[in-house]
């Protein structure tokens, strides 16, 4: 009686995206698709922190205090009163970097802006500035705010999403409208609004951020993760 | 190899006589056949009171010998399964990354604190984990367990391999460890980088890491 | 038009870049992620919403704003206010957790799931109460989307399932009870009962299927026991906070209890 549909073909688990081979500076490369290796040839990256799971070779790990190039911004921001902490990574041989199982996606800048959930930046190379971005809702209280971290610069990111990221595209007249908990970053030339979900409002005041949305318009990619931080349970 | 793998969070094995398999309890998802689970008390050898001993010494893991004759899955918590097949070595695994093992390879506990001395009896504390690990030597295939899959990292003369010891899996080979500090005394009182510690694996050998710091 | 700089998803061949044009019409979009193309209402529960284009408005159910459309399709009081239901034009995608997702059509049958893994389905579907707490029942002709805790596996009855890695069955007959006399009873169930040592483990109870249909099986849902982790954490690993654990065969004491199942 039933006919049953199985999911399409997943991705195959151990492929990895080589970056950047031609600059003698810190190498982002995947191990899976939930782990991140990064080479260092003395140089350095800035990581979450405790984010570390093996390395080979000479390294050194460094607490970061907040403060100078626009890190106090990562540091600093305050959603939900946990700290997101990074800390400094430098040394000789192969650092291995996860996050609560989740999986890892590269990104390269020349010089644009990616935007991103704090909690969802894994790794960046020294090169990068990092800074935060606001977005509030008119007559909202700060609380319901929705604050991101913005990367700049030239070089390596890497971004964590729970589940693989879909990618979705913006353009003039298609504006799309995301549930603040599956969000994770974009990119290109959009605007961000905080929106109350019409119709939702019989359920103003059960939280879970449900009678949220964040709608994006204009030009670019919004990623989104296939889950949503307030039930993902190891989010704390 | 006894286990087959349906999918990355579960695998099946076949009894039949001749083939038993021992599981942590709770691990067995489903069977088909006449299959029958006996809680081994004697966890494998050493009879009760080496198996309450273990108990205390905080490697608790009551198994179930599963015998009989049909296809038994297993698999917990949505955990990702990974199988290690062992041909004659040994593994040496946390006894609650065990999901289930051959009955045909040798178990028994072996006492990390004398690795590394000082250091290693730290270790137990700083995983966690306890000061036994089991081992597991013979032909044979273990699945365990892991948060996010594993990744298998080769460690050879010269190039020792650092783990996070809240991410180690397992480790096979000729591999001594020892807990190491990559930081002063100082840096790892109050204000560290949440890498105070490290397992240093060194030899010749294989480790197994998680994709995740979080321990199971 | 690309737009960079652009995440390199893992997987291999390049990102997939998706618009309402070319995103799948009620299909996935990767195992984790489902695609609806909206046109008129559809339920879902709540929360699962992680984006969508176009135009439509989400209702709580249950709290008598619809109540006359409910009637049609919830025969489940229990569990109508997890429930939303989205109604207008567009395309919806839904998610739960980076749980595995699957689309199953019945055609005038019937499927019972576990009701924290139901996803959506389509108003055309009745939704009730399965006779196992927990699970609900779904019947008649259209599309549903459920969860799983890594991808469903189909097994064929005759077969005994560990209730925490059922999802769901379909056609066959509901499940009975199975109990491992041999486990509960004689000598080492007398010391386990005496003990706690071996426990009550969930080997000792099975749900037993019959008849002809198909069970649907997942990782079981239940994390491991906590076990203390002790208070060394990232920032007070300090070696000589509790000496009395180094001693060998002493261990964790805190643990007796629990482990004596006291």
């Amino acid at each position: 009686m039933c006919r049953f549909r199985t999911s399409s073909a997943r991705p195959s688990p151990h492929i990895g995206a080589r970056a950047d081979t031609f600059r003698n500076v810190a190498q982002f490369r995947l191990q899976g698709s939930k782990v991140l290796a990064v080479d260092l040839a003395g140089d350095t990256v800035k990581a979450r922190n405790g984010s570390m799971v093996a390395y080979t070779g000479q390294m050194g790990f460094k607490k970061l205090t907040g403060g100078g190039d626009g890190l106090r911004g990562m540091v600093t921001r305050r959603l939900t009163g946990e700290r997101m902490e990074v800390m400094e990574v430098r040394g000789q041989g192969t650092c291995y970097f996860a996050d609560k199982a989740t999986e890892i996606n590269l990104v390269r800048l020349n010089g644009e802006t990616l935007f991103v959930e704090s909690d969802n930046l894994l790794c960046t190379e020294a090169t990068l500035r990092t800074g935060t971005s606001f977005t509030g809702l008119n007559g909202m209280a700060g609380g319901n705010g929705l604050f991101t971290t913005k990367v700049e610069g030239q070089g390596w990111a890497a971004v964590t999403s729970n589940g693989p990221a879909v990618i979705l595209r913006v353009t003039q007249g298609l504006p799309l409208r995301v549930d603040p908990g599956a969000y994770i970053a974009h990119t290109g030339n959009l605007n961000r609004a905080l929106k109350s979900g019409a119709g939702w409002t019989t359920l103003i005041g059960e939280g879970g951020g449900e009678a949220m949305q964040v709608e994006f318009t204009g030009e670019g990619l919004v990623y989104v993760q296939p889950s949503e931080r307030l039930t993902f349970g190891g989010d704390a | 190899m006894a286990f087959t793998l349906i999918n990355h969070k579960m695998v099946s094995a076949q009894v039949f006589p001749g083939r038993r398999i021992l599981s942590q309890r709770g691990a067995m998802l489903g069977y088909t056949g006449e299959v029958t689970f006996r809680p081994n008390l004697m966890g494998g050898q050493g009879g009760v009171m080496s198996m309450i001993g273990r108990r205390v010494a905080n490697e608790d893991t009551p198994l179930m010998t599963v015998e009989g004759h049909g296809t038994v899955m297993f698999g917990h918590g949505g955990h990702h399964v990974h199988v290690i097949d062992l041909a004659g070595d040994t593994l040496y695994v946390e006894a609650d990354r065990l999901l289930a093992f051959e009955d045909s390879l040798q178990q028994s506990t072996m006492f990390m604190g004398q690795q590394g001395g000082l250091m290693g009896v730290v270790r137990g504390q700083v995983t966690g984990q306890g000061l036994f690990t089991t081992q597991l030597s013979g032909k044979g295939a273990v699945a365990v367990m892991a948060h996010g899959g594993v990744v298998e990292l080769p460690i050879s003369p010269g190039l020792p391999v650092h783990v996070d010891p809240q991410a180690y899996v397992a480790h096979r080979g000729q591999v001594t460890n020892k807990l190491s500090s990559a930081l002063g005394w100082r840096d790892m009182i109050g204000r560290g980088s949440g890498e105070a510690f490290q397992l240093e694996l060194s030899g010749h050998g294989m480790v197994y890491v998680q994709a995740s710091e979080v321990k199971l | 038009m690309t737009y960079p700089p652009i995440l390199q998803t893992p997987g291999g061949e390049g990102p997939q870049i998706w618009d309402p044009h070319t995103l799948p019409v009620n299909d996935n979009v990767n195992p984790y992620c489902f695609s609806v193309n909206l046109n008129g209402a559809y339920y879902l529960q709540k929360g699962k919403m992680i984006a969508y284009y176009g135009e439509m408005r989400f209702s709580g159910i249950g709290r008598g704003v619809l109540d006359r459309v409910l009637e049609q399709n919830f025969n489940s009081p229990l569990h109508a206010s997890d429930w939303v239901v989205a109604e207008g034009r567009g395309t919806l995608l839904l998610a739960d957790r980076a749980y595995d997702l699957n689309s199953y059509d019945l055609e005038d049958g019937n499927l019972t799931v576990r009701s924290g893994n139901l996803l959506a389905f389509e108003p055309t579907l009745r939704l009730k109460q399965s006779i196992i707490p927990g699970f609900l029942t779904l019947i008649g002709t259209g599309k549903f989307v459920a969860a799983s805790n890594g991808p469903v596996h189909f097994v064929e009855p005759p077969v005994r399932v560990d209730p925490q890695a059922l999802v769901g069955w379909a056609d066959c007959p509901a499940p009975c009870h199975h109990y491992d006399h041999s486990y509960l009873h004689g000598v080492l169930g007398g010391i386990r009962h005496l003990t706690g040592i071996g426990g009550a483990s969930g080997e000792e109870h099975q749900f037993e299927f019959i008849g002809a249909g198909q069970v649907l099986m997942q990782s079981s849902e239940t994390v491991l026991a906590e076990k203390s982790v002790g208070v060394v954490g990232e920032q007070s690993a300090v070696p000589h906070q509790q000496p009395t654990q180094a001693a060998p065969g002493l261990g964790n004491l805190r643990d007796l209890g629990r482990q004596f199942g006291l």
